[in-house]
This record gives C-alpha cells, structure tokens and sequence, in this order.
C-alpha cells in the first residue's frame, strides 16, 4: 500500500487506511464508554501484511492478537490534540478541542501474503470462539490492494466462515482498494457484474450482509440489497471509510459518521 | 397507587413503575419518572445508554419539566433543553476526564422524552403533550386506543430515534421531530407514559386486541415487577428499563 490513490494526490494509501482504522477504532471505544467507563462491548483486532503477517498495535497493547476495547481505550500510542470548527446552534461558529487517539501508523510493502493473514486470522477467531461461544459472531473486515501472492484464498476464506457461534457464522467482508480509475462495484448480489476471476474468488469468500448491515448502508446512502455480499472492489477513499462505518455497525446502531473528519480532499 | 384531588370535579389516579434491566441494579436504570400534583405534569424520560451522563440527563429533564409551568410549544421547550443543557455540560467544567470520555461529554447526552399537562378545571379534562424520541404517551378509553405519540405503531420502534439532546448545537435538526398535541378527556380515560420498551410492548398488544390498561391497577407492586420480568426474559418486551406511569381520570363522588 505504498502508492498513492488514483488522482493527483501524493497521500499514500497505507496512510490513509490506518487514519481509517483509528477513527474506527475512536468510534468503537465511543460506543462503547458510558460517561467515565469503557464497557467491553467488543473485542478488537487488527492484522497487516506485507512483508509479515503480524498484529498492527504495538507499545503496550503490543504482540495481543485480540484485545477488549477498554484496553484499546486505555493504551493509544499518542493522543493528538487539535481544534474543529462547529456550529453553536445559535447560528455561529465556535471552535472546540477535538481528540485524535493513533494505535496504528502506516506501513507498507510489496507483498500480499492473503492466505498467510486468513490463516492467521483463522486461528484468532478460533481461539476466541472457544471462550465465547455464544457471543455475537465476529467479523472480519479485509482490506486488500491487490491479489494473493500465496496462492488462492478460496479455502482459507470458506473456514472462516464456517466458523461462528451461537448466534449466528462468522461474518468475513473483503475490500478490494484500487489504484487504477476502474469503475468501483460496491456490494453486489451476484458475481456476474465483477470483471476477472480475481473479483470473483473475493466475493466468493464474501458473507451476505445481514439485515442489520443493510440497515447501516442504507443510512449511509449506500446501495445494498437484500443478498448484497460484503464486498468490495476497486474501491476508493470513500468506499474504505463506509466499508469500516458499516462493518462496524453492529445491531442496527447509526453508523457513527466521521467521514467529514477527514480531509478527503487531500485524497482525491 | 395514589390518589391526587385536583378539582372539584376531577381526582387523579396514579401509579407507576421504574424497573432497570433484567440483572442490573437501580442505580443503573437510565429512566425516569417525575410528577408534581400541583401543576398537574408528569414527564417520562430515557437516556441514552451510550451517551456521556444519560441517567443524570434523563432524571435532569424530567425533574425539571415538572416543576415548569410552560414549554408546551416547541419555541419554548426548544429554549428550555437549550438552558438545561447548558447547566449539565457547565456542571462537567473542571472534571479531569480520559480523552474518550473528554469526547463523549463534547457530544453531550441524550434522552427520549415526553411530558403531559392535565387541565383538570374545566368540565372537560385535557391534555397537551410534548415529546421527542420513543418514549410516549398512550391515551386509552374504555380499554381502546384512542391515541399514541409520537409513535403508534409498534413497528416503529428502532434503536436510533432523534432524541432530546444536550447540546444546542444539535437542535436545529433535531427538534424538527418535537411532537407537541393535545386531547380531551372522559371519565374513566386512563393516559399512559412509558418508555420505549413498554410503550412498544404495550402497542403490540393493543394491534393484537390483547391489552387491558386496567391490569396495572389489579396486582401490587412486587407482582407487577415479577410479571415484567418474566415479560423480559420471555423476549416478549425488550430488555430494557421500563418506566411506566398510569394516570386515570375519574369523577368525583359527591
């Protein structure tokens, strides 16, 4: 993820994915803190590869595959401190503080060892599926820039979502980001649309979104149907942010929209 | 239950009912329920589980509303929250916070809410009301729904209404959705207020044709709380705090 998104923007890609993942991370500590409290609502973890297959948090949360969110509230790496401009409700507009927490810094390489990351991934989830075996089925939200360079992840995909609880399978939803000016294709039902074989194993390995996931779309004023796999490919900027505000938009909650946060115009 | 003498044609029956979640403490409940006689208001309110200080907020707007004697048109209920909120937030001023709760409190709480007015001076009861989120008002007469707002149908329910928030900054948009209404009543009327859950619960029963408003009166408090509870762990109402108060209309005997 060395390069940059399509345009005349020299912002690399792995920059602006991990910007994504802290806000997701931010907006998964918010939800889950009740006023001075953090409950542990989720349980978080986030794998790169490149070069390796390895857990992206480091300092004090380093070497944890999966860590409950209070801790991830508790162990940033740095917290920024900046100013937004909002409305005052009477018209105005003030300036408040704003908090900007970093568990992730960018990193890139050339490789992309797919079948390598599922793998591990694979065995995370196990592991945590055998202390909560009743727990709301995890998922899994892959962002990929190009094809395996280990072979196909057809099988490793199809364990993974043969796994599940209680409540219901596994979820694995992937993102395919692109260079190139492609025309995106955002969650489709059947595979028929998607240009090459490349496309087609993704979706393959891609879950339905369930109900609650199309609620979230739909707020998002994404296009989603009922048998819209979690999918998708030559993704942009904007694509990468809804893909993570709706993956992460468990049991119908509003999706915590942050897109305006960042700067998109920096990306384009 | 209690009894409130509120004209000389009209006396009040209350009763109400404040339950936290199934395995959690009272502390914990983010309803509230407040009432005050003499100005003839009853407010039921739901802080947001997720928000910064939810129960503080709920408690805040329900106590307060109460003692008012206006802020039944949106203009002034708009300014009153907009005051209101402003005393919670100032009330956080000088707190040492962690930067996520730092952030919460910036976005502030929220609460559903609706709040009633009875005239009772006239020889026809009334009501004006003023809501916001999904907590409500049902109005029953002769064991029928006459009326329920701001929603009325139990499908309306979902986990994001637009609710009371503390920060102003939000009201622009958010007070759009403030249902403000009115109602006569009969003797014998009965006028819920319920959160969420309840209120849900309560409107699927009547769409079944299976809902005696009357029930609330025929059992004591302990059975009405074990009865909620076996609705909750059941599935058949949602687990969430309940708050419910009845209110009926009856004429006096001389």
């Amino acid at each position: 993820m060395g390069d940059s998104f399509s345009g005349d923007s020299a912002r690399k890609k792995a920059e602006f994915v991990s910007e994504v993942v802290n806000h997701t991370l931010h907006d998964l500590v918010i939800r889950c803190t009740k006023t001075e409290e953090v409950r542990n609502y989720y349980h978080v973890s986030v794998i790169g590869y490149g070069r390796t297959v390895s857990t992206c948090f480091s300092g004090p949360l380093a070497a944890r595959d999966m860590v409950p969110i209070s801790e991830v509230a508790d162990f940033p790496l740095q917290v920024k401190s900046s100013y937004k401009r909002v409305s005052d409700g009477a018209g105005s507009w003030v300036e408040i503080p704003v908090r900007y927490p970093v568990w992730i810094h960018p990193a890139a390489d050339g490789k992309t060892p797919m079948c390598e990351a599922l793998i591990r991934v694979k065995d995370i989830l196990q592991r945590w599926l055998a202390q909560h075996p009743r727990g709301f089925p995890p998922t899994i939200l892959h962002l990929t820039d190009g094809e395996s360079s280990d072979g196909d992840p057809d099988e490793i995909g199809r364990q993974i979502m043969s796994l599940g609880t209680d409540d219901g399978p596994v979820l694995l939803f992937n993102c395919h980001i692109s260079t190139r000016r492609s025309a995106k294709i955002e969650y489709p039902t059947e595979e028929t649309s998607l240009p090459d074989g490349f496309a087609r194993s993704l979706f393959a390995i891609s879950s339905r979104l369930p109900t609650n996931f199309l609620a979230a779309a739909a707020q998002l004023g994404v296009h989603a149907l009922e048998g819209s796999r979690g999918f998708v490919f030559n993704g942009d900027p904007s694509s990468i942010v809804q893909f993570y505000e709706i993956g992460t938009s468990l049991t119908g909650m509003t999706p915590y929209k942050w897109m305006d946060d960042i700067d998109r115009s920096e990306l384009t | 239950m209690s009894s409130a003498k509120q004209s000389a044609t009209w006396d009040l029956q209350l009763r109400q009912l404040l339950l936290p979640k199934l395995d959690h403490d009272a502390s914990e409940c983010e309803d509230a329920i407040a009432f005050d006689i003499h100005t003839a208001r009853f407010a039921v309110t739901d802080g947001a589980t997720e928000a910064f200080s939810a129960r503080e907020w709920a408690s805040k707007l329900a106590e307060h509303w109460v003692r008012n004697e206006s802020t039944l048109t949106l203009e002034e209920f708009r300014k009153w929250v907009a005051t209101e909120g402003r005393e919670l937030h100032d009330s956080w001023n000088g707190l040492t916070l962690s930067w996520y709760s730092e952030e919460k409190a910036r976005t502030g709480s929220f609460a559903a809410f609706v709040g009633i007015e009875l005239d009772l001076k006239t020889a026809t009861p009334s009501w004006r009301a003023i809501a916001l989120g999904d907590a409500c008002l049902i109005h029953c007469r002769g064991g029928a729904l006459l009326k329920s707002l701001p929603l009325s149908r139990s499908e309306s329910f979902n986990s994001a209404p637009v609710l009371v928030a503390s920060n102003s900054a939000l009201h622009e948009s958010t007070m759009q959705s403030v249902v403000v209404d009115s109602g006569n009543c009969e003797n014998g009327d009965v006028l819920l207020l319920m959160s969420d859950a309840a209120a849900a619960w309560c409107l699927r029963r009547f769409e079944d044709g299976d809902f005696d408003a009357d029930f609330l009166t025929a059992k004591d408090d302990e059975e009405l709380r074990r009865f909620f509870d076996e609705e909750r762990q059941a599935g058949r109402i949602r687990n969430d705090d309940l708050a419910i108060v009845r209110i009926e209309i009856k004429r006096r005997i001389n």
